[in-house]
């Protein structure tokens, strides 16, 4: 059964994403923990202290790999597309 | 696609045109007699209600927004169970909005006594009207009476559930500090839907990491409404560990619903008839939308939960009024914190593009709970949500969960990740 939803997981948001505002709305719930502004949490990792490419080599190890963290989750659902417009979002400002 | 979209972009575009002129102007379209600022009234700066306050706060100079709670100091829910268990000082979890923050920002501490929908106020104490031109509700949940004769979810002085900011965590305290050694403690577990779904669980959990260290030989029972519960082979994996002559569950049809309880002896009495006697009982008590939306006629006595569209968060048959949280059958999305958090973003942004007339944003939601089995041991689920192919509700593209074989440091990594969400989320709200 897991094998089938999450082949559906990787369909359907991959199709949805192509809206910026989806992305736009996944990047606004990264910050629930991650906190985008000088805030230093000493827990949960600022996105802030990350490069773009360091970003997006990060996320990939976390959605490819086989740990079992939160990221590691979160980041399953996720397609190699969105980790490129997240990446955009975050480190463009 | 642009790829010149950012995070400060996408916030401030929100907002642009948004000035007090094109926003009275639209107002002047819709209600002739507009001669101020769009009113935005929030009831409840709870965590739902701060965070939509967050984001509006940002266009705080084209709109009025005042914030009604009937509490100053909010305690929060997440992390209230480890101040039970004798971890953290009720003090971490209690917090002040900084006026600072929100300066734009009027705040009303008073309890919300009625909403007219048609003529738009709400009443506050002492027959006070405040009105309104939108209104969002995050005010928690309330509890369902008469499920279990003998217990009153109201009488919180002699029976504490602690399932909000209101009730008495340090009187739960003392009844658990006053009890002897060799004693036993039933638990009682609602039935679903409840705000937090491990909560009770992670409760068990921590009374009794805090007997095995104070009370010898004592004894948990978790007489459950249910037949299975969320995370529950971690927690049993937990329990094993740590409780295992400690914590004993005892599911629904093994005679686990309460529906009887005589205080003066202090006996519960379960569906099966049997009676059980226990130097203290702890009910968790079954729940519903808060008792707000029931006395203003808004919602009809034989539902318990509001009923929302999932994209702009408005009532159902009402115009708006937007309601948020643990008060709304959010669907496949359980009633937390981090959900709340998650949807008051939606809210906020697509209330804004209501307001000046633009394409909602099609929602995205993720959750996140954490539980606790010690002081430096958690496990979580997790979910991302979107809506279904119709737009009529909200489907979870999955949820899962940290592995029962996790190890310690894993273990250990997950508690210092619920203390960095937590420490990140009240730091953005109220600090
Ligand atoms: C023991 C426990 C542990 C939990 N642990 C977690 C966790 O680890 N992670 C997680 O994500 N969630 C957790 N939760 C759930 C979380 O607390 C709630 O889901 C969350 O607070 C819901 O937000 P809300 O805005 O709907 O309600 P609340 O945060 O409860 O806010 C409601 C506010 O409205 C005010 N109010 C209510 N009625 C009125 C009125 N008539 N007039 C004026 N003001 C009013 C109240 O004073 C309150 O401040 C836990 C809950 C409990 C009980």
């Amino acid at each position: 059964m897991k094998k089938i939803s999450l082949f559906l997981i990787l369909l359907f948001l991959e199709f949805s994403t192509v809206a910026d505002d989806v992305s736009n709305l996944i990047v606004e719930n990264c910050t629930s923990c991650h906190n985008l502004n000088n805030y230093q949490n000493k827990n949960i990792p600022s996105l802030q202290n990350l490069t773009k490419e360091e970003f997006i080599k990060v996320m990939e190890k976390y959605k490819d790999g086989d740990g079992n963290g939160v990221m590691a989750r979160i980041s399953k659902v996720l397609t190699n597309q969105d980790i490129l417009k997240i990446s955009e979002i975050i480190y463009n400002e | 696609m642009n790829s010149k979209i950012n995070r400060r972009k996408f916030l401030s575009n929100l907002a642009s045109g948004l000035t007090f002129f094109t926003l009275s102007n639209l107002f002047l379209l819709k209600r002739l007699n507009a001669k101020s600022k769009p009113k935005v009234l929030i009831i409840g700066s709870g965590i739902g209600g701060l965070t939509c306050l967050s984001y509006l706060n940002k266009i705080s100079d084209a709109i009025d927004i005042i914030v009604i709670d009937k509490n100053k100091s909010i305690r929060t829910g997440p992390l209230s169970n480890l101040v039970l268990g004798g971890i953290l000082s009720e003090e971490k979890i209690t917090f002040t909005i900084d006026p600072k923050k929100y300066r734009n920002v009027k705040f009303v501490y008073d309890e919300v006594k009625y909403i007219d929908s048609d003529k738009k106020f709400v009443k506050v104490s002492g027959d006070v009207s405040v009105n309104f031109d939108f209104i969002i509700l995050s005010p928690g949940i309330g509890y369902k009476e008469n499920i279990i004769e003998g217990y009153n979810p109201n009488n919180t002085e002699l029976l504490p559930h602690c399932w909000d900011g209101d009730s008495n965590l340090k009187k739960f305290k003392k009844q658990l500090n006053d009890l002897d050694r060799n004693s036993k403690i039933i638990i009682s577990s609602p039935d679903y839907p409840y705000r937090c779904p491990p909560a009770p669980y992670e409760r068990a959990s921590l009374i009794a990491n805090y007997l095995k260290k104070k009370k010898n030989n004592s004894k948990i029972l978790i007489f459950d409404s249910k037949n299975s519960f969320t995370k529950q082979e971690n927690f049993f994996k937990e329990w094993n560990l740590y409780y295992n002559n400690i914590i004993e569950w005892i599911p629904r049809k093994k005679g686990g619903r309460i529906i009887k309880y005589d205080h003066q002896n202090k006996i519960i009495k379960n569906e099966q008839g049997n009676k059980v006697k226990a130097d203290l009982i702890h009910f968790i008590p079954d729940q519903k939308a808060s008792n707000i939306f029931f006395d203003s006629g808004v919602l009809d006595k034989k539902n318990d939960w509001c009923e929302i569209n999932p994209t702009t968060f408005e009532l159902k048959g009402f115009d708006d009024i937007f309601v948020l949280g643990d008060s709304i059958n959010a669907w496949d999305m359980p009633k937390s914190a981090f959900s709340a958090n998650s949807q008051a973003k939606v809210l906020a942004i697509n209330l804004i593009n209501k307001i000046l007339g633009r394409k909602f944003v099609d929602p995205v939601f993720l959750n996140t709970c954490y539980s606790f089995s010690k002081e430096n041991r958690a496990f979580s689920i997790t979910a991302w949500y979107r809506l279904n192919t119709s737009k009529d509700r909200i489907v979870s593209l999955g949820s899962s969960q940290s592995s029962i074989n996790s190890s310690h440091i894993d273990r250990n990594q997950e508690a210092s990740h619920a203390f960095g969400w937590f420490n990140t989320m009240v730091n953005d709200l109220f600090l």
